[in-house]
């Protein structure tokens, strides 16, 4: 639909809607009262057919809101929903997870942090606040400031972990140690639980709440400029991403334009970060499937890509350069024909490591068909990144909203139609390759000109910004009323709706490629070690490490079956 | 009395314990410095499996309060005794044939099964779920490679005529016949599986992973799991050496000469485990009943040809 | 110096904690295993089993949830031991330590368990591989 059409469309809602505001052309928000947002949201989602992106509840002082983003990509648009709940009291709001399930987890963080609750829910259990968080404190509600002025901070109970499947404690303080319950890898095993019929997977259910770091919060805390140096540490290998998406975000409200530079520069090191990244998840991949070579090798060759970071930026990870208004430092001139150098250093091996992994038949039998996410499941979880583009899900926010100077420059989006790990694999490595293509062009090309514009102040205004990060989509809402600190800051890392979708995935597979299938959807790496098989009875059946080696297990006797040697990597540089 | 400390000798100094400990950590050195090279890496220096071990002896020892105590405590100090006596009991049949009695063969299959009882001893013992996986896969690996290790030594006796001495076996190469061959390629990979090494180490992962049988151990126990694993390193090839491939000599040309085909075993061994995946347990277990049984089959039946015939080279 | 001592510093061997942090800490850990850095040439070993450890590298600022998990990982090593906080979060929570949900730095949760515990510190954020294998050796040589 063009813009015309959309408008036509949004207006058969009218009825259920308390006003329509457009901030810009490309950002739309329907007001709604909290009775009418499930309608409204079902709407956009079926009707319309838009993406869901999250959802950011907000304590407005006399109400709660909560403000459902949809994406409608093939025009750049974000339709934002925003439902007013008048009751501060108790507030409650209808579930839209029964016919979205990418929203089921954002729901379950509403309820945890601002104490709303969510009818109808299908799994409405704690998911980011600590097992021993105390009843009835909200940390998101403006009730808590004060107190978190004054000091308050959560204690922790000295009481052992618990389990939770089986729930039995052993006392403390003894020079012999108890073993069970309380096994340090089984600590892990909160995160994901998988339940299995034999060799099958049937369901899974996860936890997080080891990196809850209540970002959010402490964001409200901080003034505008100070706010890309803690988001940047949301993940520290999207660090370029968050920054970039928040950073729009506030340039939307105050209506600022970064020189042309500024968006060159953003642009280059948000694709060498792609490309280490990229790197990153084929080393590891190779690391889940037995091929430590490969991942030696891969980790190897990122290397060079942390130094020219390191030169431009001054760190290999968590660069600092984005501000709003433009970047804090900028690329020297007399740089540029090193870093060009070195691209074709790397493009060299990353076609080498491409054409090995599209033609190794034992890679073709271990990966394809495994973990295959349907072009339907993609949708309805909501996934972004090479998650989708493995599933035919032609979405790239560089391409659909066009930020920093992706518009301007010549390149193509990458899809796969299988939806399986290998595709994931195709993607991300030809990702690799475009992603060289970009900087260089962006280097040769780079204008002449300042690299920032002075910003006095950020009046009063609501903006959403977002940024394609190796994984996916990084989203930021943010909400201004005129002062120096944001009123709200909503994050969200594409992690969060990508690793609920494993639950599509996986479930009907195999044990042995469950770390494999959780790994082609490249979550933080910390996220991947949380992993333990329970069977019917909750008992601890299978542990990470134990999956791991099935992982490499099967793909060791597939390489007996075809009789294949392994991957041939040639290094020249070492004798 | 001369007897007596004339055998504390050789089982504590030299061939036995102290010698044998310090070829293991050197057996050791050697397998993780070819790791590294292949994987574009420097490695470890050469004190480094000696310092691992004195490092062990001086940390705590934790031992988990589920555990069964006394059999937690026992099963490495039997693992590594059995596999003490194995290497003396080799190292005396290389330097004093005379020495050797009949039989002892069948004592050295025996003891070589203690290292593996041990530990399947000692990690069902620790009361840990996941040391528990790792002793099922253990028990079901041992199940695996137990009878193709026996037959090919059966193919041994069958071709020296029925004798039943190692001293008398290692007199021929039965490496240089075809059923011989057959039997050394696959008891290569039963001691490869036995010494716990890629592809078989799905009872204890490579140090990443870290998990398994060995988890619950720590501080002087885990020293002696670590010691006994590097005198395997010894005792193992030298036994394929003995069976198979002529033996020692005790001095000279022909030490010299065992000494390099107790190297050419080493050498595959770790071939074997840096250029293989590690493969799951049932197809292990398939591995070792269906082919390796059916080659051992087929090498009984052309070494029993073979000597009812005269013929060498069957 | 006596012989444990000696054997500890050439033959530490460690295991990786995560208690909450953004994954760049833990990413410059591995990589201190690859070609590049090496650490195996140190006697450095990453094992899975905190028993079998003579270090611990912590990364993050204790999250609530994840406080239990780290006292009980520190029970279970065997000492003599040392704890390295790497990282400006693990040595002092760095901006989140006005976050609701973290408890505290690593070296007040484990010194509430043990007065008496070995703590390094390695700052940075993240801090480079060479950092990381500098400050381990260093802290291992003052022992």
């Amino acid at each position: 639909m063009n813009r015309e059409e959309l408008d036509n469309k949004l207006s058969e809602i009218r009825n259920k809607l308390t006003g329509i505001e457009h901030t810009t052309d490309k950002r739309i928000y329907l007001l709604c009262e909290s009775e009418n947002a499930y309608d409204v949201c079902k709407f956009l989602f079926e009707e319309v057919g838009t993406r869901f992106v999250i959802a950011s509840g907000v304590d407005a002082e006399k109400r709660f809101e909560v403000l459902y983003h949809f994406a409608y990509d093939s025009l750049g648009a974000v339709i934002t929903v925003k439902a007013s709940i008048r009751n501060h009291e108790n507030p409650a709001i209808e579930s839209i997870a029964p016919f979205l399930p990418g929203a089921e987890w954002i729901e379950r963080e509403i309820h945890d942090l601002l104490g709303i609750e969510i009818t109808n829910h299908p799994n409405m259990k704690r998911l980011i606040l600590a097992d021993d968080w105390p009843e009835g404190v909200y940390p998101l509600r403006k009730e808590m400031d004060a107190k978190l002025a004054d000091g308050w901070r959560c204690k922790t109970s000295s009481r052992p972990p618990v389990r939770p499947a089986s729930g039995r404690k052993v006392p403390l303080g003894k020079p012999v140690l108890p073993v069970g319950p309380f096994h340090p890898l089984q600590e892990e095993m909160e995160f994901f639980q998988l339940t299995v019929d034999g060799e099958i997977v049937t369901d899974i259910d996860m936890r997080i709440s080891y990196n809850h770091r209540g970002m959010e919060k402490i964001s409200e805390s901080l003034q505008f400029d100070q706010v890309p140096y803690l988001v940047s540490r949301i993940c520290g290998i999207c660090s370029a991403s968050h920054p970039l998406a928040y950073v729009q975000a506030v340039e939307e409200i105050a209506g600022i334009e970064p020189p042309e530079r500024a968006l060159y520069v953003r642009t280059i090191i948000n694709e060498l970060e792609r490309i280490h990244s990229h790197l990153l998840w084929v080393g590891l991949a190779g690391h889940f499937i037995g091929y430590d070579t490969v991942f030696m090798w891969a980790w190897k060759y990122r290397e060079p890509v942390l130094d020219l970071l390191e030169e431009i930026t001054g760190n290999r990870n968590n660069y600092g350069n984005v501000k709003v208004g433009g970047c804090r430092e900028d690329i020297p001139d007399e740089l540029i024909p090193k870093l060009l150098k070195e691209l074709d250093k790397l493009e060299n091996k990353t076609e080498m490591l491409t054409k090995a992994v599209l033609d190794d038949p034992v890679l073709h039998a271990r990966l394809k068909g495994i973990g295959i996410l349907k072009n339907k499941d993609a949708i309805d979880y909501a996934v972004t990144g090479p998650t989708a583009r493995g599933s035919d899900v032609p979405i790239d926010v560089r391409r659909d909203d066009p930020y920093a100077a992706y518009g301007l420059l010549d390149w193509k989006v990458i899809t796969q139609p299988e939806g399986d790990v290998f595709a994931k694999a195709v993607v991300r490595l030809l990702e690799t390759l475009e992603s060289i293509k970009i900087v260089r062009e962006a280097l040769q090309k780079l204008p002449k000109g300042p690299v920032t514009v002075e910003v006095k102040e950020i009046p009063p205004g609501e903006g959403c910004g977002h940024a394609e990060a190796p994984r996916g989509e990084t989203f930021h809402y943010v909400r201004s009323d005129g002062g120096n600190r944001p009123v709200r800051h909503k994050m969200r890392a594409p992690s969060f709706v990508n690793v609920p979708s494993f639950r599509a995935s996986c479930i009907g597979g195999h044990i042995a490629d469950v770390t494999l299938t959780l790994a082609s959807v490249d979550p933080c790496y910390s996220c991947t070690e949380r992993l333990a098989v329970v069977d019917g009875r909750g008992k601890v059946v299978h542990d990470y490490d134990v999956l791991l080696r099935m992982s490499r297990e099967k793909t060791a006797q597939i390489q007996k079956d075809l009789g294949w040697p392994g991957l041939k990597l040639e290094d020249p540089e070492i004798g | 009395m001369t007897e007596a400390l004339t055998d504390i000798f050789w089982v504590l100094i030299f061939p036995g314990f102290l010698f044998t400990g310090i070829v293991g950590l050197v057996a050791s050195y050697i397998v993780r410095k070819v790791s590294a090279l292949v994987q574009w890496r420097v490695g470890p220096p050469v004190r480094q499996p000696l310092t691992d071990i004195l490092k062990l002896l001086g940390k705590e020892t934790l031992i988990p309060e589920e555990a069964n105590r006394p059999v937690f405590m026992a099963a490495p100090l039997v693992g590594f005794a059995g596999v003490l006596l194995l290497s003396t009991l080799l190292w005396v049949t290389a330097f004093w044939p005379d020495k050797a009695f009949v039989g002892d063969i069948i004592v050295a299959i025996y003891l070589m099964v203690l290292p593996s009882l041990a530990l399947i001893l000692g990690s069902s013992a620790s009361a840990s779920p996941h040391a528990a996986i790792g002793t099922s896969r253990e028990m079901k690996l041992v199940l695996g490679y137990e009878l193709p290790l026996v037959l090919a030594i059966i193919v041994v006796i069958i071709k020296s005529g029925g004798q039943l001495s190692l001293a008398a076996i290692a007199q021929q190469a039965p490496v240089l016949s075809i059923s011989g061959m057959l039997a050394f390629l696959v008891s290569i990979l039963c001691i490869q599986a036995k010494l716990g090494f890629i592809p078989f180490d799905m009872a204890e992962a490579e140090t990443e992973l870290g998990s398994g049988v060995y988890m619950e151990y720590s501080g002087g126990l885990l020293a002696v799991w670590k010691l006994m694993q590097a005198i395997m390193l010894v005792a193992l090839p030298m036994f394929i050496v003995t069976v198979f491939m002529g033996g020692f000599g005790a001095s000279g040309l022909p030490l010299v000469w065992g000494i390099l085909k107790y190297v050419l075993v080493l050498v595959l061994v770790i071939l074997i485990k840096n250029t293989n995946p590690r493969v799951r347990i049932d197809h292990a277990m398939k591995f070792f009943w269906v082919y390796c049984g059916l080659i051992l089959f087929i090498a009984v039946c052309l070494a029993t040809i073979g000597s009812a015939w005269n013929i060498n080279w069957l | 110096m006596s012989w444990k001592i000696k054997a500890l510093k050439k033959s530490p061997w460690v295991f990786h904690v995560n208690t909450g942090a953004c994954n760049n800490c833990d990413i410059e850990i591995v990589n201190c295993l690859t070609p590049k850095f090496d650490v195996e040439r140190l006697g450095i070993k990453l094992v899975g089993s905190p028993r079998h450890a003579d270090a611990l590298l912590v990364t993050g600022v204790v999250t609530a949830q994840a406080a239990p998990r780290l006292r009980e990982v520190y029970r279970q090593t065997p000492k003599p031991c040392a704890v390295f906080c790497i990282g400006a979060c693990a040595c002092a929570t760095g901006i989140f330590n006005s976050g609701y949900h973290v408890v505290g730095p690593v070296d007040k949760i484990i010194r509430e368990l043990d007065p008496n515990a070995i703590i390094a510190y390695v700052p940075g954020c993240p801090p480079k591989p060479e950092a990381i294998i500098s400050g381990v050796v260093q802290a291992l040589s003052a022992i």
